[in-house]
């Protein structure tokens, strides 16, 4: 190509419409010399009227064709006369006798011809059969022969054709579109040749004479037809690499589109109703008119760029070059494809690195992921169809086989991801990550089939399928792996003041977050954990004690619960029992009842905040939980507080009617001791649930103040006032109040005697 | 874990595995099933090596050939599944030295899914060098033959020619980043002509991450790969080894055979010993494809896959026709030339026939080695549980 830049005459490039000269190589000697018909080509620099105003001029006049001299050759023109040399080409009826003996044998054939050629050429051959004028003229080359059957004339005719269409196939790249009406000159030349081509090649099935004397020709016109057609190739590529400039939708087009608006709502009404058939210009228009305005964010190419990418691809196919079409189209549709995955922020990973990877990592691999998927699913693939259906509006097979390539190798890209996901090593911080992957799967899904054509729809279905079973299985696993890490927490170290255990936090807090995910979770249960039941030995011998409970569990919540939800009631049960083997650990049977209100509160207080668990628990459970939890009150409250009371009791103090000094003093002495002692002890515990904290104090208080208010209006009276009273009535009502609200503070007081001067 | 049809599977095993353990003596029937197991691999891959005479035979490293080859595979992989899976004690999986090997093990097979991965992109890219063929085949039986349909072929195939040499060379020089399907580098479109027609060929398959590496792949499977020896040779040991063995082996043929992301460096000899009787047809199979290996880096094919070999040999021969065409072309040439194209277009046709199918292949093989894995994590996470470490 460059050697053609060479060889320019000095003219600077001008519009697609002026010829260049072509290479000395692509010229075969025996035709004409093409040199001559083109020199001072350059001024028409606005050919598109000039053309028009010579070729007025020019093709009026002659009637019997004469080789038109016109220094200002106009492709119109040219064609023009092409076509009715063609037409003229010979036909049995005008052929004088010499020829019919010549070729006697093919008379027939001619016939076909003569009406192939009138099909090809359409109106242009009504004309008067023109008794060419040919032969025996001058001009260098062609033999003298009077039968020859190609005019003269046409041979020129085309030479000039072929020079003028060689030119623009040298004059550089990415011209495309600059100039619409070169293009489409352009594509009627490429076509207008194939046509030659195919009439030379059937009247070259007349006579091996005439192949022998016109091969040069012939050959000429083949070299010419792929040159173009390679520069066709060239500028289709550039079209779809380059030109996808237009970012901002629609709105951009319409003004763009130039020509009244009236008119392209017209013209895009009636294309909806037959599109695809005729005038792919307005073809993305008519797809995109209103309703869809993301339409054209991808795959970003404006209405006049897809038009003439299907014009293109019209003329390539119909000369035969679909293969070179096609391969370019998809090899740079997948570039592309495979950029915006890029700029999506999906990077490519081996199954092998992401085993390596760290999990913060591959966690933000994975948003990436989930975007870009869901990207895919939902503007990208449908843009890429539709381009491609636009572009191939002619050859729907092509465009779906196209379509499908380029698609299956995005997919399978993107499973592979969740494969290697899914393949990772399991832990509970992956659950959460690995249902957002297997969601995006989940709904595409359904989608596939309107979004793939037939011949792939079926394969990408399975494989899409098979990833999101094995992610579902992972999920299972991961979430199942929450009965190990409970199983597997057995310090022995109780938590200090009865308080909420870390595992229980842990738990809860990663159940309530799993149930955020209760829906997907529920789903992938029911449809992954079957299998895995049936053939998982590897908990078999655990499982069968939870069986047991589960059955117990169930009667309470109906027969028909998810799996979900009863894999949910094993990992309570887990985690009650768990505690209740903590709560063991503490020697003092009113702070286990603590750690067992504390951690039961805090399970409750969790479920209850999340509507999700709550749902999956069901209000039963959380009766029986809350029942349980007054249980463990009651008891608190017997363990700690009825020998309290017990002290204040009045029997036993009075002998026939009167006090008896001695043993008040000792049940003063005791009450004072033992409160000071609970205080003391109790004020270290905790409670951090304000609610459960106030509900012990008040509960407390209600117990203690009424009788111990009671007991020392009763008796307070019968020491002494002054110093007797002093040394065995320690507190007051209101005194016991204030200590009872500093308990479960998890503040180490010491005696109040000490602190108390 | 498992996928649905694996779970009859499954349930055999533990089915299996309640008789097994009730029979006294089963170390026998293990000793007996490993011995069938070595001698199975021996005969399938002695049969590709050496097929037998009476047999009509794919050539050497055909399509045909490589489907047999992961057939063989396939076989292997499921008898292997049988002997170590089927009928064992879990705990005895969870066992030195087996701890150690069968992890081991299955990372062997996560690098394989990668070469899988890897070399069906590189079928991809064979597909498009079918079709340039095609494209090359479809101009040249046009008649009359001209310039413009030897250049359309010739087009087609210099673009088949460039394309092998830079499948090939792939990652081997800098500019390759730009070449392979990674990511972001695209510097090719406003480059100016010369990259450009090299931009042609960049782009034939997705491809695999940056930096990935074929060669370097099959050295890491490679590494550890270790013969049992004395006692362990009657152990799980025993089949461990063959398989990974196997897995290598098949692994390192796929990669000689089609364009895979970087092979600089490719390992031709494998450590394995060649006293051992199954191992035996392994090695005539490396020795002898080493050899081809060895005479192709010199010549820069893309692959030894035989079709292909023989397309760039066509292929360069009808450039060479292309390059001394001259219109009308003498009717003995076209002759010649006529029987290249036939020769062309019937290897277009057996890369139409048999790519697809090998593709799917490939893929099985991976959802295969996939499912393996997973059922054999479960068995050595059964086995790590039943034998309780915690307490």
């Amino acid at each position: 190509m460059e050697k053609d830049e060479a060889t320019k005459q000095g003219d600077t490039p001008k519009a697609l419409g002026t010829p260049k000269t072509p290479p000395p190589e692509e010229s075969p000697g025996n035709v004409n010399n093409p040199i001559e018909n083109q020199k001072e080509d350059s001024e028409e620099k606005e050919k598109g009227q000039d053309i028009s105003g010579t070729e007025e001029e020019d093709s009026c006049p002659v009637e019997p064709v004469e080789i038109p001299e016109d220094p200002h050759p106009s492709l119109d023109k040219l064609c023009e006369d092409i076509e009715r040399c063609i037409s003229s080409l010979p036909r049995p009826s005008e052929k004088d006798e010499k020829e019919a003996e010549n070729n006697g044998a093919k008379d027939d054939k001619d016939d076909e011809k003569a009406v192939d050629v009138k099909d090809d050429m359409g109106e242009t051959n009504i004309e008067t059969p023109r008794e060419e004028k040919d032969d025996e003229n001058k001009e260098e080359g062609i033999e003298d022969d009077e039968k020859d059957l190609v005019p003269d004339e046409l041979l020129k005719l085309v030479d000039k054709f072929l020079n003028w269409v060689d030119g623009i196939c040298g004059e550089g790249r990415g011209r495309w579109g600059k100039v619409p009406e070169d293009d489409t000159a352009f594509l009627d030349a490429v076509d207008l040749m194939a046509k030659m081509r195919e009439s030379l090649l059937s009247v070259s099935c007349m006579g091996l004479k005439f192949e022998e004397r016109h091969g040069g020709l012939i050959n000429r016109l083949s070299s010419i037809q792929h040159r173009a057609t390679a520069y066709l190739e060239e500028e289709f590529r550039i079209l779809l690499e380059e030109s996808k400039t237009c970012t901002q939708p629609l709105d951009h087009h319409h003004t763009n589109t130039s020509g009244g608006g009236d008119h392209h709502n017209n013209s895009s009404k009636d294309n909806s109703t037959n599109k695809g058939k005729n005038d792919p210009e307005s073809l993305p228009e008519s797809e995109s008119g209103g309703e869809n305005q993301g339409l054209f964010e991808f795959p970003g190419y404006s209405q006049e760029v897809v038009s003439n990418l299907n014009k293109i691809a019209k003329q390539m196919i119909s000369g035969g070059y679909q293969f070179e079409c096609c391969e370019v189209y998809l090899i740079s549709r997948r570039h592309a494809f495979d950029e915006n995955l890029h700029k999506l922020g999906l990077e490519k990973h081996s199954i092998d690195d992401i085993q390596k990877m760290h999990w913060e990592a591959v966690e933000r691999e994975i948003v990436a992921w989930v975007k870009a998927f869901k990207q895919c699913a939902g503007v990208y693939f449908s843009g890429e169809r539709k381009l491609a259906e636009w572009v191939f509006s002619d050859h729907p097979s092509m465009s779906a086989c196209l379509y499908s390539n380029l698609s299956r190798g995005v997919v399978k890209q993107l499973l592979n991801f969740a494969e290697a996901i899914a393949m990772s090593k399991r832990s509970a911080e992956k659950l959460f990550k690995t249902l957002d992957m297997y969601e995006a799967l989940k709904e595409v899904v359904p989608k596939m089939d309107e979004l793939f054509p037939e011949e792939c729809v079926d394969e990408l279905k399975t494989e899409t399928t098979t990833v999101r079973g094995r992610l579902g299985e992972a999920a299972i696993c991961i979430f199942c792996d929450l009965e190990n890490s409970i199983k597997a927490e057995t310090g022995r170290n109780p938590v200090p003041g009865g308080a909420v255990h870390p595992l229980t936090r842990y738990t809860m807090n990663y159940l309530r977050y799993a149930c955020e995910y209760k829906d997907t979770l529920e789903l992938v249960f029911k449809e992954h954990s079957k299998i895995e039941r049936a053939d998982s030995t590897s908990r078999a011998p655990n499982r069968d004690e939870y069986d047991a409970s589960d059955t117990s569990l169930g009667g309470g919540n109906g027969s028909d619960e998810s799996p979900f939800s009863v894999q949910l009631m094993r990992v309570m049960d887990l985690l009650d029992s768990n505690l209740e083997a903590k709560s063991k650990l503490y020697k003092d049977v009113a702070l286990s009842s603590i750690f067992m209100m504390n951690n039961g509160r805090y399970i409750l207080q969790k479920i209850k905040g999340s509507p999700e668990i709550n749902a999956c628990m069901g209000d039963t459970w959380c009766r029986r939980r809350s029942s349980e939890l007054r249980q463990y009150h009651k008891n608190y409250q017997r363990e700690t507080w009825s020998r309290l009371l017990s002290i204040l009791t009045h029997e036993g103090l009075s002998s026939h009617g009167k006090v008896m000094k001695p043993v008040l003093k000792e049940r003063f002495k005791s009450f004072n001791a033992m409160f000071d002692e609970i205080h003391k002890t109790q004020s270290t515990w905790v409670v951090s649930d304000e609610q459960l904290q106030s509900e012990l104090r008040v509960s407390i208080s209600a117990v203690v103040i009424p009788a111990y208010r009671s007991f020392l209006g009763r008796f307070a009276q019968v020491f002494d006032a002054g110093r007797q009273t002093e040394k065995y009535v320690k507190f007051q009502p209101e005194d016991i109040e204030t200590y009872i609200d500093e308990l479960f503070d998890g503040n180490p007081n010491s005696s109040i005697f000490k602190k108390k001067p | 874990m498992v996928t649905d049809n694996q779970g009859s599977f499954l349930n055999r095993i533990s089915i299996r595995r309640n008789q097994v353990v009730s029979m006294e003596g089963n170390h026998d029937q293990e000793l007996e099933d490993l011995e069938h197991f070595q001698k199975h691999v021996a005969d399938r891959f002695l049969d590709l090596l050496t097929p037998p005479e009476d047999y009509p035979s794919d050539p050497f490293l055909s399509i045909a050939w490589i489907r047999k080859l992961l057939d063989t595979f396939l076989c292997c992989e499921a008898e292997f599944k049988a002997v170590v899976l089927m009928g064992r004690d879990p705990t005895q999986i969870s066992k030195p030295p087996l701890d150690r090997l069968v992890p081991e093990f299955l990372d062997r097979v996560v690098k394989a899914l990668d070469i899988c991965n890897a070399v069906s992109s590189g079928v991809e890219s064979v597909r498009h060098f079918q079709k340039l063929a095609e494209v090359a085949v479809l101009a040249l039986e046009q008649r009359p033959i001209g310039d413009g349909q030897v250049r359309r072929a010739k087009k087609a195939l210099n673009s088949l020619v460039t394309a092998m040499a830079i499948e090939d060379k792939e990652g081997q020089t800098t500019k390759a980043t730009e070449r392979t399907w990674s990511f972001g580098r695209r510097t090719g479109v406003s480059a100016p002509n010369k990259d450009r027609a090299a931009g042609q060929f960049r782009a034939l398959s997705w491809g695999m991450s940056k930096g990935w590496s074929a060669a370097k792949q099959i050295q890491a499977m490679s590494t550890n790969l270790v013969a049992p020896k004395g006692n362990e040779t009657t152990t799980l040991a025993q089949p461990v080894y063959i398989m990974s063995t196997i897995i290598l082996y098949v692994m390192w043929i796929l990669v000689t055979a089609v364009p895979c992301q970087e092979r600089t460096g490719l390992m031709t000899h494998f450590p394995v010993q060649r006293n051992l009787v199954w191992a035996q047809p392994l090695i005539g199979l490396q020795d002898k494809i080493a050899e081809e290996w060895k005479k192709k880096e010199k010549k820069c094919s893309a692959g030894l896959l035989e079709e292909m070999q023989k397309m760039e040999k066509l292929g360069q021969s009808l450039i060479e026709f292309a390059d001394s065409f001259q219109f009308p072309a003498e009717p003995e040439r076209l002759e010649e030339v006529a029987g290249q194209v036939a020769e062309l277009a019937e290897t277009c046709r057996r890369m139409e026939e048999g790519l697809v199918p090998l593709q799917l292949q490939i893929r099985e093989l991976f959802h295969r080695a996939v499912r393996s894995r997973t059922e054999v994590l479960e068995v050595l996470d059964q086995g790590g549980k039943a034998s309780p470490p915690m307490i």
